[in-house]
């Protein structure tokens, strides 16, 4: 679909860990290979414990891999670095920063001036509707609210990848809905290679160009389910009765049910 | 000073009348008590005999000289064991192996009152100031360095991971996450600390005999001057009110209460 060089690259990567208790080896994941490109947003499904969570930490540097390599703009991962951007799950905006000091909270640690710093933070606190809660602390936030926060301080660093962690999973139906829609919106503005993680396959199918389902345990790429929607078109009204949309997750959705039920069986 | 001006306005808006009638009744069971009693002068004189006594010691220049020898001994010690405590918790808590290592032995050692280790200090350094100083050092710096190490063990890893992702090296994640973050605990310990600090201090002057309201209350009790006894103990407990409520309580309002980390 894209000629140009990949932004995010995964290879042949294959992760044991061990089990926290038992101390056992946990086969997580089996010769996972992806390419993300410039601008695309790809999803990844699959049944709970198929990986796609330790994948994540491991692209975002947090967990270290041994076989395999996964590389970003040719760099190949050996740790966090500002390259790529996590959004977390919840709760992973700090509570002693307002929303601007949280925002800014990359650009700070990279030491960018003020002047620029402030002018940037402000660009993204309106890029994610939170103008007027600059100097509000995550305390006095909505669910909906702190993720936005998450997104735009993620977003703010600049990275060239960015990772998303199940990062509606926790926030009301409603919410959820209207965060999809934003990020949509944001996807197009901003024009970010993101990698989103989810266990909902509406979500994957709603958001994703690409999405990718895994395996139950080890989880392997099973299947690439590809959908051609523009994103001008997507929101939640117009999906409800669009073919292409429809197709996509009834096929992912019957796909991860099939692993879904091994898991169960075993 | 905005700030501390704000707290006293409250302070006078809510708890003024309740502080009055509180003081008040006190005064008048003190008073009475003192009154029905045989040789009040030698088991518990009046408000009023320890007023006069005051105003005695006032006049003759002993009370601000007590007062300001311990007060000195108190900011002194107490800030070097903050000082000293917080960094050093911060530090033990930056790696978890090193944390969980050197937990027990700073539990060991926040539980070994400073009354406890009086005598091995004055056999090292004799009743010297040295003796009372290294005392309130020790008091403050355990339970700080403690409840930063809790408080850091207890930060949620996301807020680290966090800090990580966004390529913030150690000392970034130090003063960006770890040290708000056990904002609560330093809060607490800070508390304890100089708490600790302030009865060693008293008790050190004690057992040391070096000047300070300490040594006023020993003195007095061995000259029978019971005035002098209670008025040190009167001094003792207002200066923790005031240091309680202009220091301790107008930094956890800015902080642990202003960022949602603790409820009232």
């Amino acid at each position: 679909m894209n000629s140009m060089t990949p932004k995010l690259v995964v290879e042949g990567l294959t992760h044991y860990y061990p089990d926290e208790y038992t101390g056992e080896s946990v086969h997580a994941l089996e010769d996972i290979n992806l390419e993300l490109y410039e601008g695309e947003l790809v999803s990844v499904v699959g049944p709970s414990g198929c990986g796609k969570s330790t994948l994540l930490n491991i692209l975002a540097g947090l967990l270290p891999y041994k076989i395999g390599t996964a590389s970003v703009d040719g760099n190949v991962i050996h740790g966090p670095g500002p390259d790529r951007g996590v959004v977390f799950q919840e709760h992973a905006i700090l509570p002693w920063r307002t929303v601007a000091k949280n925002i800014g909270h990359g650009l700070e640690i990279r030491k960018v001036p003020q002047a620029e710093r402030e002018k940037r933070v402000q660009e993204f606190i309106d890029l994610v509707g939170l103008t007027g809660f600059e100097e509000k602390f995550p305390h006095e936030l909505s669910g909906g609210m702190k993720q936005r926060c998450q997104v735009a301080r993620t977003l703010c660093a600049d990275p060239v990848v960015m990772l998303m962690d199940e990062p509606f999973a926790a926030v009301d139906a409603q919410t959820r809905i209207t965060l999809q829609e934003e990020l949509n919106r944001i996807a197009m503005a901003t024009h970010k290679t993101i990698l989103f993680i989810t266990h909902s396959v509406e979500e994957a199918a709603f958001l994703a160009d690409r999405c990718l389902v895994f395996s139950a345990r080890p989880g392997r790429l099973k299947e690439i389910v590809e959908i051609g929607i523009p994103r001008e078109q997507r929101n939640w009204t117009a999906m409800n009765d669009n073919a292409i949309f429809i197709a996509a997750r009834d096929r992912i959705l019957a796909s991860v049910r099939e692993e879904v039920s091994i898991a169960v069986e075993e | 000073m905005d700030r501390l001006w704000w707290h006293f306005q409250q302070l006078l808006k809510i708890d003024a009348m309740n502080l009055v009638i509180l003081v008040v009744v006190v005064l008048i069971g003190w008073t009475i008590i003192s009154e029905t009693i045989p040789n009040p002068a030698r088991y518990l004189p009046s408000p009023l005999a320890v007023s006069l006594s005051s105003v005695d010691m006032l006049v003759k220049g002993l009370l601000p000289s007590y007062y300001s020898d311990t007060l000195v001994r108190l900011i002194i010690g107490s800030s070097i064991g903050l000082a000293a405590g917080i960094p050093f918790g911060l530090l033990l808590g930056l790696n978890k192996t090193v944390a969980d290592m050197f937990h027990p032995m700073m539990n060991f050692f926040q539980s070994v009152s400073g009354i406890a280790i009086f005598p091995i200090v004055v056999i090292w350094w004799g009743n010297s100031d040295t003796t009372v100083l290294a005392v309130i050092l020790y008091t403050s710096f355990f339970p700080i360095a403690f409840n930063v190490l809790s408080g850091v063990r207890e930060i949620p890893i996301r807020y680290v991971n966090a800090a990580r992702t966004m390529g913030a090296s150690k000392y970034q994640i130090m003063k960006d996450v770890l040290f708000p973050g056990a904002m609560p605990h330093i809060a607490t310990g800070s508390r304890l600390s100089i708490g600790f600090a302030w009865r060693a201090v008293i008790a050190g002057e004690m057992l040391a005999g070096r000047q300070g309201l300490g040594w006023m209350i020993f003195t007095g009790q061995d000259a029978d001057r019971t005035a002098e006894v209670i008025l040190g103990m009167v001094m003792i407990g207002l200066t923790w009110i005031i240091l309680d409520h202009y220091l301790l309580r107008p930094i956890e309002a800015d902080t642990i209460e202003r960022w949602g980390l603790v409820q009232r």
